[in-house]
């Protein structure tokens, strides 16, 4: 898309949340990433959980897919998202960051919220991204390797 | 409401001939010729009669020079549907007048309400209804340009698409001078509004004149956006002149115009004057014929009456005859200037010799050697990153593709602080985000002595006097 897609590299899609046109971190982030070498699929602003699909049949390769969302609809925007994963559509993981709920207080329950529809993790700080990739793909890696169970992906401890 | 058709173009040129009052073209010419510094406001409600009262008490209470009727967004997709309905519904949530939605009688009846001329402002990549409207309603100005209100604005418009649909309302503009109306353009330089560098503004800005000089137009607007390095903008703005003298042809009146700053405000009534007032200084000292105020309510939303009143008449004291006498370092802005021009020449250059000037701007921002930093488009690749240097100047992070000689890059280098070489991911973040945020305060100083009224477009007609008693 944007970027100059390199096929030795990793892949991720980037993009902010549908009702949202916020790009300025967006931006950012996709230069943090492509600085650590990564192929950014950005998508931008306004991406629904459909544009996210197609783009996965376009970049199949993609390790994680990375919402943005900072109006505080992350809920809703990703409604469609659990539809997508059971029908195979996305199986990659699916990260959000930004400012997840417009009142302070019920962070908590939003990320619940999110969690439920099928969120595998939430970032407050971005420039965790990398080492949360990281750490997926190891996981990955492990359970190609044939580890039993899927391990359930953890809270970040440290609040990020 | 009016979906009537178009008057004929004779009619329009004799209903602006028959109001008696400048051109916009006229406005910025006198402006000129006297040193002196335009001022105009950004200002548009939905409803007919509440922008009208809008307009008349812009007029009674800044005296400014050009008025602007700022138009909604429904409009600006084209989905007059969507206006319509707001219209007849909810006109007060209207971000801006919906023109087309009125229809030109009513845009006639603004035009004749006020004594000075008007000028559209918008953000539609694909303007063709909302020019002829503009024009039919006497409007000699015009703003916005294929690139410039398309990468800022949209997310999937084609370039090639949004150039072309400017270069009809361009060769309109050509044909209404040919019949005695100039109808000015001004071209976005403000672009995304967040750090864009002065070379990157410009050379889109160049590249626009090009073609509608070449279309016909006959005065052009370029407007650049205050970085509030006060160096950097004013030799940004006299590089426009120069500029104009390398690009376009002698016959095209251009103008350079200063937009206050775009970015995030602050949010205190003290910092927050401290930047209008610092921004129509630099246009002063700039040489520009024109600056677009903005207000202490900026970092709030959509400013009410009073407060765009107040940020016109603070504007207003940099055209005081004691700031003439005001001089800055020339040696640093020779500098600037240099520089500046030679980046602006890098991008342009190479784009300058092509046969087909759309399809080699589209191309370009394809490859990325021509490129915007945060753009709402896919159709640019936004792999410039922009920072500040040691002196609050917006310099290249990364220039992306941009095809810049080594020199250039080097200078870059040369003056971003060696803490971007040090950083680590967390510290870039926390940078650029201080960078975005330059002029806003930290949290704790953010209380201000001035209660912004609630945003409503009641609000927007009232008495500024009884707010701001000069």
């Amino acid at each position: 898309m944007k970027n100059e897609y390199c096929p030795d590299r990793r892949t991720v899609i980037l993009c902010v949340a549908a009702s949202d046109s916020h790009v300025v971190a967006n931006h950012i982030i996709a230069y943090l990433l492509r600085s650590h070498g990564f192929n950014v699929v950005n998508l931008g602003a306004c991406t629904t959980v459909s544009d996210i699909c197609d783009a996965l049949l376009r970049w199949p390769e993609a390790e994680a897919v990375l919402v943005g969302s900072l109006n505080g609809h992350a809920r809703q925007d990703l409604a469609d998202l659990p539809e997508a994963k059971d029908r195979g559509a996305i199986t990659c993981p699916v990260i959000v960051g930004g400012n997840l709920s417009v009142a302070v207080d019920s962070d908590i329950s939003k990320d619940a919220a999110l969690y439920a529809l099928g969120v595998d993790y939430i970032l407050r700080d971005p420039s965790m991204i990398p080492a949360v990739l990281d750490r997926l793909r190891v996981q990955r890696d492990d359970d190609l390797a044939g580890s039993p169970a899927s391990p359930r992906i953890e809270e970040p401890s440290n609040g990020c | 409401m009016d979906a009537d058709e178009l008057p004929l173009i004779a009619d329009s040129v004799a209903f602006v001939k028959g109001l008696k009052k400048p051109t916009v073209a006229d406005v910025l010419r006198s402006a000129q010729a006297q040193g002196l510094v335009a001022i105009q406001p950004r200002c548009g409600v939905g409803g007919h009669e509440q922008m009208r009262a809008l307009l008349l008490a812009l007029e009674e209470g800044a005296r400014p020079d050009i008025l602007s009727l700022t138009i909604d967004s429904y409009t600006r997709l084209n989905q007059f549907d969507m206006a319509l309905s707001a219209l007849c519904n909810a006109p007060e949530e209207l971000n801006g007048y919906p023109l087309v939605t009125h229809g030109w009688r009513r845009g006639r009846d603004l035009n004749q309400a006020i004594s000075v001329p008007l000028e559209v402002r918008h953000g539609s990549p694909l303007p063709r209804r909302l020019f002829e409207t503009a024009v039919a309603s006497g409007i000699t100005s015009f703003e916005g340009g294929g690139i410039s209100y398309n990468l800022p604005y949209c997310k999937d418009v084609p370039l090639v698409d949004s150039l072309n649909a400017y270069a009809e309302i361009d060769a309109r503009c050509g044909e209404l001078a040919q019949a005695g109306v100039v109808v000015d353009r001004e071209l976005f330089g403000s672009l995304t509004g967040v750090l864009v560098p002065p070379s990157v503004s410009l050379a889109i800005s160049v590249l626009e004149a090009v073609m509608a000089a070449h279309a016909g137009v006959a005065c052009i607007s370029i407007a650049y956006p205050q970085s509030g390095n006060m160096v950097q903008d004013v030799a940004a703005l006299r590089a426009i002149r120069s500029l104009a003298v390398r690009y376009l042809p002698p016959s095209v009146d251009v103008y350079p115009v200063l937009h206050e700053f775009m970015g995030v405000f602050p949010k205190s009534r003290a910092r927050a004057e401290q930047l209008i007032f610092a921004g129509a200084l630099t246009a002063r000292l700039g040489g520009a014929a024109k600056v677009v105020t903005k207000t202490i309510q900026e970092g709030y939303g959509i400013p009410d009456a009073s407060a765009n009143i107040h940020g016109m008449r603070l504007a207003r004291v940099a055209n005081a005859p004691f700031i003439h006498s005001i001089r800055l370092d020339e040696s640093a802005l020779d500098e600037e200037q240099y520089w500046i021009e030679r980046e602006v020449d890098e991008i342009v250059g190479p784009l300058l010799e092509a046969i087909d000037l759309p399809l080699a701007i589209s191309s370009a921002f394809e490859d990325g050697s021509l490129d915007v930093p945060f753009s709402a488009s896919r159709h640019a690749r936004s792999s410039v990153m922009p920072c500040r240097d040691r002196a609050g100047a917006v310099r290249y992070l990364d220039a992306g593709g941009l095809p810049f000689s080594e020199d250039v890059r080097r200078r870059n280098r040369s003056l971003l602080e060696d803490r971007w070489l040090t950083a680590d991911d967390h510290e870039r973040m926390q940078l650029l985000m201080a960078d975005i945020n330059y002029f806003l305060e930290p949290p704790g100083e953010q209380e201000f002595d001035f209660v912004p009224a609630v945003v409503e477009s009641a609000t927007q007609g009232s008495d500024p006097e009884e707010t701001y008693v000069a």
